[in-house]
């Protein structure tokens, strides 16, 4: 009855103008960034996370969270009618979406997405609802040897889904975790990495990471290649640009691709690292194999959209669940997320149920809102939100260099933040370029201090006994299971090898 | 040519590391403050001389990919414009070290006009356009929605940025 009270209490602290208008440009500027060419969600969130500081925690998140949730929906308009997808996520849908659209069925299709939108976005935010504070009493069980487990595991679960060379990934990780120790040590006061420099003295921001690496590198490494000069929307004949609603008798008929994609979303999401991207495609891989029109699929069968679709939106609940009970992000989105509670002071996590309950019924309450709001704004705006594609690269270019220059000067209006974020834009260049991926770079300086503060505390705690992580059951499951994802694909890409060798070894001929 | 980026990284950690040796701290026996970070050094000094040698020695084919490898683009990357890149990055390094100076919104506005015409747009009267437009626009929402503090400038420039900011009625 109080967990209702309090949720109930989420809803009325939302439902204030203020609140509202911050929702709805929240949702618009999701959609913008889905469908905008050159900015992804994680950049976009990243982008807007300086425009933060000024505003209240809740007003914050709720900003950040609406664009998270309405930026898994915007790029499905443009990939079902245009072949552009707006995300990474939203390339399953060229398969069915747009094989649809091109069969004279786009208004379908687009209907197809946005039922499979509201189910999962719904569906989700229930689990979310139900799970997060059963698994935050959990987590307040944990001590610091089973907390530095758990920031160990998401750590590993981030390299473990890099997508490129493993060994680059855990190269860009330990950088990120080294930027974390610059500064002044939270336990002795020692000075590390800082050369007597003030602005190094209070360390490295994570923001500065962030905004330099995604924002600025992302900008080098397009322009590099020459940017576009707008997006092309030359589809086979003109498309329409209204939805059409399939039959209630045909969604039910579908229940099981929705359970199959929604399943797939929460446990994929919850998984620190993995995000909507993983989700989609995890999902449409299931489908193909097991769903009843498996063989239809790629031709425009609307189970593709539905399962890419229902996933993607599902990992959006999945992932907060890790993120409000632990304090650990589930996706690159709920990174940012935790970054603005970090700005605010404030630490997610058990304690936050304790503390400021206010704050994670007022997180549970927008979801649902964003997840209403990005369906109305999804049905009604697909004229204009297509009409932005027709912007030309370079300028948007401009604009997100400035808004990073804006983002650097906007914590301390300090200019040394100004060089150091436009550094990490190089850095994020060189890395984009040597094929070092970014991800566990920013990670690692976010959750760094984290992992140390718990490694640190448990050292001295257990008298300098590092054998402490592996006596005590969690930690040490936890421990194994990190161990396991980080030695899975070596495994994997060995035995690949190895069976690709001729049997006896005798690769070499005279 | 391809273990330069690893090369790099791993002098990188052998400075670090070095570095490393040299953080202070009184601990009374505990753990010093320097283990996280060496421990870490380390950790990327194998990594890197490990993707060294294999390049170097092994030449194998061996390679540990993350899960969702299957899931990146397999399309052809086009060609890659040096000119381009390396104006970008002198235009934002202009604009850095300028903005002290000149103030934010001059600079914003010279930024905005310049870039995306070194990033190929030959628009002249788009590119002029989108810098008056888009500087007004930013400066009434960083200062009057957002209030971010932002460079005025000095001289002159202060005092243009300072009549700018009483045009848009910001005291």
């Amino acid at each position: 009855m109080e967990f209702l009270a309090g949720l109930g209490g989420g809803f009325a602290a939302i439902l204030t103008p203020m609140n509202l208008m911050v929702l709805t440009i929240g949702l618009v500027l999701g959609m913008l960034v889905a469908v905008l060419p050159g900015l992804t969600l994680v950049r976009g969130v990243v982008l807007a996370l300086p425009f933060t500081y000024k505003m209240g925690v809740g007003p914050a998140l709720i900003l950040l969270t609406a664009m998270y949730v309405a930026g898994t929906y915007g790029g499905a308009i443009t990939a079902i009618l245009f072949r552009i997808p707006g995300e990474p996520m939203d390339v399953p849908l060229l398969w069915d979406g747009y094989a649809m659209a091109r069969k004279g069925e786009a208004a379908l299709a687009l209907g197809w997405a946005l039922v499979a939108a509201f189910v999962a976005g719904v569906v989700s935010w229930a689990f979310m609802v139900a799970l997060t504070q059963p698994l935050a009493a959990v987590a307040l069980k944990l001590s610091t040897p089973e907390y530095f487990a758990v920031v160990a595991f998401g750590l590993a679960s981030v390299v473990t889904l890099s997508g490129s060379s493993m060994v680059n990934a855990l190269i860009s990780l330990c950088l990120g975790l080294l930027i974390a120790t610059v500064g002044i040590d939270a336990i002795y006061g020692a000075e590390r990495f800082a050369f007597g420099l003030p602005f190094l003295q209070d360390g490295i921001e994570f923001l500065l990471v962030m905004v330099g690496a995604y924002g600025v590198g992302e900008v080098l490494t397009r322009m590099a290649t020459g940017f576009a000069a707008s997006g092309s929307t030359d589809a086979e004949g003109k498309p329409r640009f209204v939805t059409s609603f399939p039959r209630f008798v045909e969604v039910v008929k579908m229940k099981a691709t929705f359970a199959r994609g929604i399943i797939t979303g929460l446990l994929v999401g919850v998984v620190p690292g993995a995000g909507a991207t993983v989700s989609s495609f995890v999902a449409y891989g299931i489908e193909n194999q097991y769903g009843k029109s498996a063989r239809k699929l790629g031709e425009g069968a609307p189970e593709g959209i539905v399962a890419a679709k229902s996933a993607a939106t599902a990992s959006v609940g999945g992932a907060f669940v890790p993120l409000l009970a632990m304090g650990i992000p589930g996706s690159g989105a709920t990174a940012i997320i935790l970054a603005a509670f970090l700005l605010h002071g404030i630490q997610p996590g058990p304690q936050v149920f304790a503390k400021t309950p206010e704050l994670v019924n007022l997180i549970f309450a927008a979801v649902l809102l964003a997840t209403l709001g990005k369906c109305i704004l999804g049905y009604f705006a697909i004229r204009p939100l297509c009409k932005v594609l027709e912007a030309p690269e370079a300028i948007i270019s401009a604009f997100v260099v400035v808004f990073c220059f804006v983002g650097a000067l906007a914590q301390r209006n300090s200019l040394p933040d100004l060089y150091v974020m436009s550094a990490f834009g190089l850095v994020g260049f060189l890395f984009e370029r040597f094929k070092f991926p970014l991800a566990p770079l920013v990670l690692g300086t976010i959750l760094g201090p984290i992992a140390e503060n718990n490694f640190m505390t448990t050292m001295v705690s257990f008298d300098n006994d590092w054998t402490v992580f592996f006596t005590r059951p969690i930690s040490a499951s936890i421990l194994a299971l990190a161990i396991l994802g980080l030695a899975w694909p070596v495994i994997k890409a060995a035995f690949a090898h190895f069976r690709k060798a001729p049997p006896g070894g005798q690769t070499q001929t005279p | 040519m391809r273990v330069i980026p690893h090369a790099v990284m791993l002098a990188v950690a052998c400075w670090l590391y070095w570095l490393a040796t040299r953080i202070d701290a009184e601990t009374g026996g505990r753990i010093s403050p320097a283990v996280w970070p060496k421990a870490i050094i380390v950790f990327m000094g194998l990594l890197c001389a490990y993707e060294i040698v294999k390049r170097l020695l092994v030449k194998s084919e061996f390679v540990a990919k993350g899960l969702v490898t299957s899931m990146e683009s397999g399309e052809d990357k086009p060609g890659e414009r040096f000119g381009m890149l390396f104006a970008g990055i002198g235009l934002i390094a202009a604009f850095i070290f300028t903005v002290p100076w000149i103030g934010f919104f001059l600079a914003t506005a010279i930024f905005l006009a310049v870039f995306p015409w070194a990033g190929g747009l030959r628009k002249p009267v788009v590119c002029v356009a989108v810098s008056l437009v888009g500087t007004v626009v930013l400066a009434v929402v960083f200062l009057k929605v957002a209030y971010i503090s932002l460079p005025l400038g000095e001289g002159p420039f202060r005092a243009l940025s300072l009549g700018l900011l009483r045009v848009l009625g910001v005291t």
